[in-house]
């Protein structure tokens, strides 16, 4: 008897399970991420959204999707376009106001990996992440709850939306957790600088002098030349989550970056290192895109640097020249690492058809 | 010349807002499985016993480094070390942070010393001065260590944490 109510019990906890989430509904089909080894799984999927091929199709769509704007007019895509490796080529983006947004659009790649999004790092996971554009007033200017109520009166939107989480009413949570299981399946891992590693792609003379230079400090005691990037810029992803004053203002007044977050004066200026992946695709650069071409940027990096008290100190220190006080390279070296930079374009990421627009019609293409 | 001028008020509003960013202000907090987490300055590290040690930097040049050995800041906070670093405590381990968020992990029983036989030391002074700015105030030095990159600069949390 008491194994009998045991059993029952048991059985009325697993249907209440069931219930409770439909995630684990046997129809979905798994996603599976493919990513080189290299790259390690260095990152967290809350376990309420693990990807499934349903939810990242969905995710895909509404990435799309000009009805979660305000105006019907502004999609995620319309700032960050897959054949800019999801950035754009503006200066400041342009939503729904009109206005430019407070700082330059960030490309979308292997954010799987990223944990504190933004040029800022204010925001962990992407699923918190999503609800800011959707809502700013310059970006999509729409509330998760209006948006929901658009996309139920769709014929598209209900059943799609049923099949992926279970539940007959669309809720903003569920929008932004499609978004980024979407965002999760961005992978870009197959440009030239990746074959190399793999030794399936041959360097030219300009690009391998480019590469030494981007992985090398330079040490003109040792006669050793360099440009240190990787330090910051570094690793199989090109890629790491920390945060710099790399010298573009003597003091930060306007956008403080890390500092508005932290409240400490010591991070004044300091900002996520961006990955350099696809880097040639993503002009303008910086947090408020004020260098139009790579020139300009590895001019900065060379001698245009303001030296605030808290620029980073790599960079305060590194000279190709003993007893320099700036990185000193010559037009050649500039030359070669801009060769090797442009090895980091991925065309195989910014024209895979998974990516793509899935919307038949053109309503929802993209402005410029 | 009004550009110029500008650029003049900027940098003076620099050195004030930024220049002197009080080192004072600045802490060093060890956190996770603790018994008493604790946030220390610059001076309640100096109110503690001192070590002096002798190890090469990146430059391959010896310095003398002055500070806290990182167990008796450990011992402060509570950590199980000692007799109490045995069986499950062994899978403990320490994530050391920067203020730039570079992270770097030691095993908790690399820590010990009367375990592994190595200090580690939390450094604010190199050859008598404080630490610069940007390496500074705080500072790890494993002078065993033939590759200083787990010599954390600036560092800013210790968290101690069970691999689960
Ligand atoms: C009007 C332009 C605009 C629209 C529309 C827009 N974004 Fe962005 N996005 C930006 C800007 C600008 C930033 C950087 C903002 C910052 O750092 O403060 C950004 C940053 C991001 C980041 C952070 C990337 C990183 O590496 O940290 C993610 C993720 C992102 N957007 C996803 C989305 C999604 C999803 C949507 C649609 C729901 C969307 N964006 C719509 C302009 C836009
Ligand atoms: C000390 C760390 C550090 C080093 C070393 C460094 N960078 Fe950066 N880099 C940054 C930071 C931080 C940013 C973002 C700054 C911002 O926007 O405020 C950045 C931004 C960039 C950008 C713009 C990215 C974008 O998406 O807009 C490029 C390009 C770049 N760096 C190239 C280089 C090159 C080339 C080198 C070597 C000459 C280099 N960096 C060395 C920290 C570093």
């Amino acid at each position: 008897m008491k194994l009998l109510t045991s059993i029952l019990s048991l059985f009325l906890l697993a249907g209440f399970l069931a219930l409770k989430s439909p995630r684990h509904d046997a129809r979905l089909h798994p996603y599976k991420l493919e990513y080189p080894s290299s790259f390690g799984s260095r990152f967290v999927i809350p376990e309420n959204n693990s990807l499934t091929e349903e939810g990242v199709t969905l995710g895909r769509m509404l990435f799309y999707e000009p009805l979660l704007s305000k105006t019907n007019t502004i999609s995620c895509s319309s700032c960050h376009q897959q054949s800019l490796a999801f950035s754009d080529n503006r200066r400041l983006s342009i939503g729904v106001s009109g206005k430019p947004t407070r700082r330059n659009s960030m490309s979308l790649a292997n954010l799987l990996w990223v944990k504190n999004l933004f040029w800022d790092g204010r925001v962990s996971g992407l699923e918190a992440q999503a609800a800011f554009p959707l809502i700013h007033p310059d970006e999509m200017g729409q509330s998760l709850e209006i948006s929901a109520k658009k996309l139920s009166k769709t014929r598209l939107y209900p059943p799609l939306f049923k099949e992926v989480f279970g539940t007959a009413t669309i809720t903003g949570e569920q929008i932004t957790q499609a978004l980024s299981q979407f965002e999760r399946t961005l992978i870009s891992a197959d440009s030239p600088y990746d074959r190399y590693l793999e030794g399936k792609y041959q360097l030219s003379a300009t690009e391998k002098r480019g590469l030494e230079l981007f992985m090398r400090g330079p040490a003109p005691e040792r006669g050793v030349r360099g440009a240190n990037c990787a330090h910051c810029h570094g690793g199989v992803k090109l890629f790491q989550e920390v945060f710099h004053n790399n010298g573009l203002d003597s003091i930060a007044v306007q956008d403080k970056g890390r500092q508005e977050i932290t409240g400490e004066a010591s991070d004044n200026g300091r900002f996520r290192v961006p990955t350099l992946r696809n880097i040639a695709l993503t002009a303008p650069y910086m947090h408020d895109g004020r260098f139009a071409t790579l020139e300009e940027v590895l001019d900065h990096y060379n001698q245009n640097m303001f030296h605030p008290s808290n620029l980073s100190h790599e960079l305060r220190t590194a000279t190709n020249t003993e007893g320099g006080k700036t990185l000193g390279l010559t037009a050649v070296e500039k030359k070669d690492l801009i060769a090797f930079l442009h090895l980091l374009t991925d065309s195989t990421f910014i024209t895979n058809p998974a990516f793509a627009n899935p919307h038949p019609n053109t309503k929802t293409k993209p402005i410029r | 010349m009004k550009i110029l001028r500008l650029k003049h008020i900027c940098f003076l509003i620099g050195c004030v807002l930024v220049g002197n960013f009080s080192v004072a202000a600045q802490t060093l907090s060890i956190i996770g499985e603790v018994k008493t987490p604790l946030t220390l300055s610059i001076n309640d590290l100096k109110a503690m016993p001192q070590t002096q040690l002798k190890a090469k930097d990146r430059d391959g040049k010896e310095h003398e480094y002055g500070g806290v050995r990182l167990v008796d800041l450990f011992q402060k906070a509570g950590v199980t070390l000692g007799g109490e670093l045995r069986g499950e405590n062994l899978t403990k381990y320490v994530i050391a942070r920067a203020a730039d968020g570079y992270e770097v992990l030691f095993s908790l029983a690399e820590i010990d010393e009367e375990f592994s036989g190595c200090t580690i030391l939390l450094a604010h002074t190199v050859d008598g001065q404080a630490l610069p700015q940007g390496i500074g105030p705080f500072r790890l030095v494993v002078p065993d260590e033939r590759r200083p990159a787990r010599w954390i600069r600036e560092i800013k949390t210790i968290e101690i944490r069970f691999a689960k």
